[in-house]
């Protein structure tokens, strides 16, 4: 057994309703293994920081919900379980416990999947949220784990929108341990519903691992704006599936990337059918001898006809030392489709330090304004203008 | 003000100015005038301090100071504004919040305190007005998306809100039509001043015509090797540069 295996498996298979499901994941994920950098998916993101660590369970007082500027209904999810009071949830949000023939049937594939597999096994506890109608207020999903949290945890969250209905899901991702969080949000949006989705997170030592799947009906929408302020090792998988006609996405993304951290996203968007449309991009900046990883996957299927996407992802070096391994990848197996995109790598450019300096900014000061105009650009699609200030508020902070 | 001795500078190895010798007192407007290749813009990248220009020999005071030692911000603060002649786009910075962090960064380094908001935007607004650019331009980013002439008011936007005492301005007639041109003029006679100087850096005698120049200096070959009122101008302009291999000895 690998070491991850002996870190994260038990024999004990948890012994709840969905005990079937876990021993299911838990024997494919044994089947399969974890990745390496032998796993395509996997090639420039090793996993050695998370063996290394002793993943210990402790006693912790649960964190505060992080304040926002904004008023919000709450889902305070600390360490994998609902700590916030749904009662006074409004009446457009239900929450409900995950179904067990859905996870039964889902299938995460082979070991670049074990995550996914490792979360079917664990999951504290599978939380269902049913949206219907139009929220009033943006709905903030905060993941957080306990102060001084050094064990894994494996938070499932699915949110549904039924049909016609329009929701901003702010989701607020962060810890201040040095555990594993290994997230799994499943997002179903219904016929014609959109949902906005703000994500941002900023970690320490903390290894963050999440995966994002979205399912898109007929004419749904779907808008992501994400920011990343680094972390230790985080590994963030967002997959959107253009289901049916008329479906679109947009996926926008910031990844700011310091010394010793390590922060790779993988975004996948299938295109399935035709008259579907998407957009997407990203930006990363890594300083230090920090370590960037972004691969952008569209997928036109095939007879996925008049299907349109756009890629673009840039990329800022901050010193000699820093990495960033973008890739943008496009697989169309069907007709009369666009699919544009783009990939820069660069640094910081020398004759606009100068302008800024020439009219008076200290050189950090320059540089500082080059890189939040940089990083600001996808954050600036953020629909919701509470949400986009706080957003730009946030990346001020980190970077 | 502005005292240039025997200036030497080189870009890549390669010398630009070879001895180049200038004195602007204050409340003057100096034209420098001269072929391409010359080094009328390596003059002003030098006095701004970018990097890559190095001033292998020789002076340059700037009230009293020695321009050598200071840094880019530091030229800035002192006083000294380059108005470039291909300003630089800075994608999702905008106008108004590059200018008051310009502004305030100046100020910061002079002891004096952060500008008063209100006022702040009061003086950019007036000055966009008068040189016919939108309020709009505030919330864009500098310079991105902008014509080359809004490229060049928006120079004289930035020289009138951060008040420079010496304002060099590097071609910024070039690309404009008569219409933008005389607005640029007309934004740079507002700001003439007993206590400012200007130096403007020029190909054609065309943007003279509606300022009033003190001196007219011909830049040959990294030197200044003519000059004179006027009327310099004016014989540039009807004769070309092609008189100056035969009278360069004069000066």
């Amino acid at each position: 057994m690998s070491v991850l295996a002996e870190n994260l498996l038990s024999d004990a298979v948890l012994a709840d309703s969905y005990g079937a499901v876990r021993k299911r994941a838990q024997a494919e994920l044994m089947r399969h293994g974890f990745p390496d950098i032998k796993t395509e998916a996997w090639k420039y993101t090793s996993l050695r920081a998370l063996e290394k660590r002793s993943l210990v369970p402790g006693e912790h007082q649960p964190a505060s919900p992080p304040p926002v500027p904004f008023d919000h209904h709450l889902l305070h999810i600390d360490a994998g379980r609902l700590l916030s009071d749904s009662s006074s949830l409004p009446s457009g949000i239900s929450i409900e416990p995950v179904d067990s023939n859905r996870l039964a049937g889902l299938d995460y594939g082979n070991r670049g999947g074990a995550f996914g597999w490792l979360n079917l096994a664990r999951f504290e506890q599978g939380l269902k949220v049913v949206i219907n109608g139009r929220l009033d207020q943006p709905l903030m999903l905060a993941l957080t784990t306990p102060d001084g949290h050094a064990d894994a945890c494996h938070p499932r969250i699915e949110i549904e929108l039924t049909a016609g209905s329009r929701a901003c899901l702010v989701q607020l991702d962060s810890s201040n341990g040095s555990g594993l969080v290994n997230a799994v949000i499943d997002l179903k949006v219904g016929e014609n519903a959109r949902l906005d989705h703000a994500l941002s997170r900023h970690n320490g030592d903390a290894i963050w691992i999440e995966r994002l799947d979205v399912a898109l009906a007929a004419g749904a929408d779907y808008r992501l704006v994400t920011l990343d302020g680094g972390g230790r090792l985080t590994r963030q998988d967002i997959n959107v599936a253009l289901n049916a006609s008329g479906a679109r996405c947009e996926v926008d993304g910031s990844v700011l990337i310091g010394a010793r951290q390590h922060v790779d996203f993988h975004t996948a968007i299938d295109h399935c059918v035709g008259g579907t449309n998407s957009r997407e991009r990203f930006r990363m900046l890594a300083d230090g001898n920090g370590v960037g990883v972004f691969n952008g996957r569209i997928h036109i299927h095939p007879g996925a006809d008049d299907s349109h996407s756009d890629l673009n992802t840039g990329n800022l070096l901050l010193s000699e030392q820093a990495r960033i391994n973008t890739k943008p990848e496009l697989e169309i197996h069907a007709e009369e489709v666009t699919a544009s995109h783009g990939a820069t790598v660069g640094q910081l450019d020398e004759q606009a330090l100068f302008y800024l300096r020439s009219r008076g900014l200290s050189a950090e000061a320059a540089a500082n304004l080059l890189k939040t105009g940089f990083a600001a650009a996808p954050l600036e699609t953020a629909v919701d203008d509470a949400v986009r200030q706080w957003l730009l508020a946030n990346l001020g902070d980190w970077l | 003000m502005l005292k240039i001795t025997n200036l030497h500078v080189a870009v890549d190895d390669k010398p630009i100015l070879k001895g180049l010798n200038l004195e602007v007192a204050a409340g003057e407007l100096h034209a420098i005038m001269g072929p391409n290749g010359s080094g009328k813009s390596t003059l002003g990248y030098a006095l701004a301090g970018r990097d890559g220009y190095e001033i292998t020999s020789g002076a340059v005071d700037f009230e009293g100071r020695d321009l050598a030692d200071m840094e880019p911000e530091e030229r800035a603060a002192a006083g000294l504004f380059l108005a470039f002649q291909y300003p630089v786009e800075i994608p999702g910075v905008n106008n108004a919040y590059f200018l008051r962090a310009a502004l305030n960064a100046q100020r910061a380094a002079r002891g004096e305190p952060e500008v008063d908001s209100m006022a702040f935007l009061k003086a950019v607004r007036e000055s966009l007005k008068a040189l016919k650019m939108d309020e709009s331009l505030l919330k864009r980013a500098v310079n991105e998306g902008f014509s080359g002439g809004e490229k060049k008011r928006n120079e004289i936007v930035q020289m009138a809100v951060l008040k420079p005492k010496l304002a060099i301005l590097d071609e910024t007639d070039s690309g404009l039509d008569i219409d933008a041109l005389k607005l640029v003029a007309e934004g740079i006679n507002r700001l003439r001043d007993p206590a400012r100087s200007f130096v403007v850096i020029t190909h054609y005698q065309r943007l003279l015509e509606y300022l009033e120049p003190d001196r007219v200096h011909v830049l040959s070959d990294g030197q200044i090797v003519e000059s004179g009122g006027r009327e310099l101008a004016e014989r540039l302009e009807s004769e070309g540069y092609a008189f100056l291999e035969s009278d360069a000895v004069e000066v």
